[in-house]
């Protein structure tokens, strides 16, 4: 058996463990902290871990101090929902015409879709202001979903097309054989067997959708309205002082809905990185 | 009528030419075993006919009608994979019926002709199962279930036993055996196992590096080999092919000189052979006697009980094989005698052509 480890590895496996959660969470239990004190106990010296005056407070007043908070949120999740759907939308068919067709500049193609991925997407901010004005996108929640579909197509493609060759073959031929055609196929028998990796690569887009929302929507949107958490959050920062319980607050809130959600798909995304790792 | 004609069926992979003009017509109802070593070309044929390869040159006739650039369902042609390539997120029902789905088959209409295959392969009380919770043997059922509930003309199957257990692919032999003379449809089948072939077929294809070796009944092939090839490859265990010296070419038919200097006279056509050339001498283990002829040092026994298999060598070291009645008191380290029977055996020139038999017994069958 290749996963039995030693007492002392186990420890020492344990220990690398806790210093990486460490350096990811302690910014999370920070803003946690943060949140629940009053603002002028926050600057406060001497430094204190834990203190008496913990209130959630923070949490009932910053939807008076910014009223579209609700508003914020739920754009957020509606464009990295948006993006999500779109962008599958494009790369299912498109990783399958990878996997498994043959076409001139295939393997090309493929190296420049790595190629756009490695700009970000400040790189290219003004031309794409060029063409989101020409278009009359700009101020709409259009100008943050399309930018975010383009630069999330590639990764989503790499990803998917790896997945869908591992399905083997001889399931398509059988179909083929058995009349059904490449549309057929692909709704009856190839989407069905790579639903994991669908998840695996629908919860990667949604995450970079998420991610990428704050840069698109301060550079292409000045509507309220139509502004993502990430950005509505700079509401926070007023002209006298910067109430950062509330900001800290209203950041945990909004991540909170993604959060279930990841618990929730968590067994999918752990079979879906690993099947076909092993023959079965 | 499923009449299924290939005219000079030639396939190239890039500069690789993996089959050479493979003429061959198949008759109504007939079983055809495509058998060959790996790589000889026997899948690629199999995948051509069923329209999944596309021949570099030739004619496929099925029917009487040239299917060369037909659609596979348009071929009428059905297929069992190796792998069965059941889609392991369906019922066994929705497996079956899915070549129904695609013709969009009435609801009615589709649950009986799902219900009649199922009945046919007994997997009724197995149709709300999925595949994964299936034996090895039910899976290969409803592989075969999907591949005839089309009515197919003709059925091509792709090794489809060789992912079970010796005693599995016995049974499985018998029930394909069974199956086709219920279906009375033609069967095309390929397999790399000689016993496979032999066992099911009505008539054999002798594959070679992408040639067709022999066409001919499983009696015919046994008793007739039309090459050494075939005659290594088929009988179980292997023919002996034993080098050998022509020391006289008579009306009788050719005296040659054995490994041990023995001299046999084989009544055999002589064709082009002459005096001093080299000739192979095949001879089947089950043919061997103990008698004056040969002499083994014997190196392994297997008794199997009704028969001993019985390894040797002989002088100069060929070695030999040889299956003596089950309680033949030799031990490893023995010698032998082994007498050659004459009319049984069979003469190979140099090219590996065989020499025609004159005493040959009547085929069976």
């Amino acid at each position: 058996m290749m996963d039995r480890y030693t007492f002392l590895q186990k420890v020492g496996i344990y220990i690398a463990i806790a210093a990486f959660l460490t350096f990811v969470l302690l910014p999370f239990f920070e803003m946690f902290r943060v949140s629940l004190r009053p603002l002028d106990h926050l600057m406060s010296t001497p430094f204190r871990f834990w203190s008496d005056d913990f209130s959630f407070a923070a949490y009932k007043q910053m939807w008076i101090s910014v009223p579209l908070l609700g508003r914020y949120i739920l754009n957020s999740i509606f464009i990295a929902t948006s993006v999500t759907t779109l962008t599958m939308i494009v790369v299912i068919p498109a990783a399958y015409a990878y996997a498994r067709l043959q076409f001139p500049f295939k393997a090309i193609s493929l190296a420049v879709f790595l190629g756009v991925n490695m700009f970000t997407g400040a790189v290219l901010l003004i031309p794409l202001y060029r063409v989101l004005r020409t278009l009359g996108l700009l101020n709409t929640y259009w100008a943050m979903i399309i930018p975010g579909v383009a630069f999330l197509i590639p990764t989503g493609i790499w990803l998917l097309r790896s997945y869908l060759e591992k399905i083997p073959r001889e399931l398509e031929e059988a179909a083929y054989v058995d009349g059904a055609s490449r549309m057929y196929t692909l709704r009856r028998v190839v989407i069905p067997l790579a639903v994991p990796g669908l998840i695996v690569v629908a919860t990667s887009v949604f995450i970079g959708a998420y991610a990428q929302q704050f840069l698109f929507a301060i550079a292409f949107n000045n509507q309220r309205e139509y502004q993502p958490l990430p950005a509505g959050i700079f509401e926070f920062v007023g002209y006298q002082q910067v109430t950062w319980n509330e900001m800290m607050a209203a950041s945990l809130t909004g991540i909170l809905p993604v959060m279930l959600i990841f618990l929730f798909l968590q067994k999918y995304l752990i079979a879906g990185l690993t099947a076909g790792a092993v023959k079965e | 009528m499923a009449t299924l004609d290939l005219n000079n069926i030639s396939k190239s992979f890039g500069n690789t030419r993996v089959l050479h003009d493979i003429d061959l017509a198949i008759r109504d109802k007939e079983f055809v075993v495509f058998v060959g070593p790996s790589g000889c070309g026997k899948s690629t044929l199999l995948r051509i006919i069923a329209g999944l390869e596309e021949a570099s040159a030739g004619k496929i006739v099925i029917g009487g009608t040239d299917v060369s650039n037909a659609h596979p369902v348009d071929r009428g042609i059905s297929m069992v994979f190796q792998s069965y390539a059941l889609y392991p997120h369906l019922t066994v029902f929705e497996n079956i019926a899915f070549p129904l789905r695609v013709q969009k088959l009435a609801d009615a209409d589709l649950r009986t002709r799902v219900g009649r295959a199922a009945e046919i392969l007994q997997l009724t009380d197995k149709l709300d199962l999925k595949p994964g919770q299936l034996s090895g043997g039910q899976r290969q059922r409803v592989a075969i279930g999907r591949s005839i509930v089309r009515n197919p003309k003709v059925f091509l199957f792709d090794e489809p036993l060789s992912n079970l257990d010796a005693a599995l692919r016995g049974d499985m032999r018998v029930e394909l055996s069974q199956l086709h003379r219920s279906l009375d449809a033609t069967m095309v089948y390929v397999t790399h196992d000689q016993v496979e072939a032999m066992t099911m077929a009505d008539r054999i294809v002798v594959l070679n590096k992408g040639r067709i070796e022999q066409f001919g009944t499983p009696m015919e092939l046994y008793h007739h080999p039309a090459t050494k090839f075939v005659a290594g490859f088929i009988g179980q265990p292997n023919m002996n092919l034993l080098p050998a010296t022509v020391k006289s070419v008579t009306s009788s038919g050719i005296t040659a000189v054995l490994p041990g200097d023995a001299v046999v006279t084989l009544p055999v056509e002589p064709g082009t052979v002459r005096q001093g050339d080299q000739i192979e001498v095949g001879i089947r283990p089950e043919d061997l006697v103990a008698a004056k002829g040969l002499r083994a040092t014997v190196q392994v026994m297997e008794r199997l009980g009704g028969v001993s298999i019985t390894y040797g060598v002989l002088p100069g070291g060929t070695r030999i094989c040889a299956a003596l009645p089950g309680d033949t008191p030799v031990r490893e380290g023995d010698t032998i005698d082994l007498g050659v029977p004459v009319d049984a055996a069979h003469a190979f020139d140099q090219s590996g052509a065989v020499l025609r038999r004159r005493n040959a017994p009547q085929i069976a069958g």
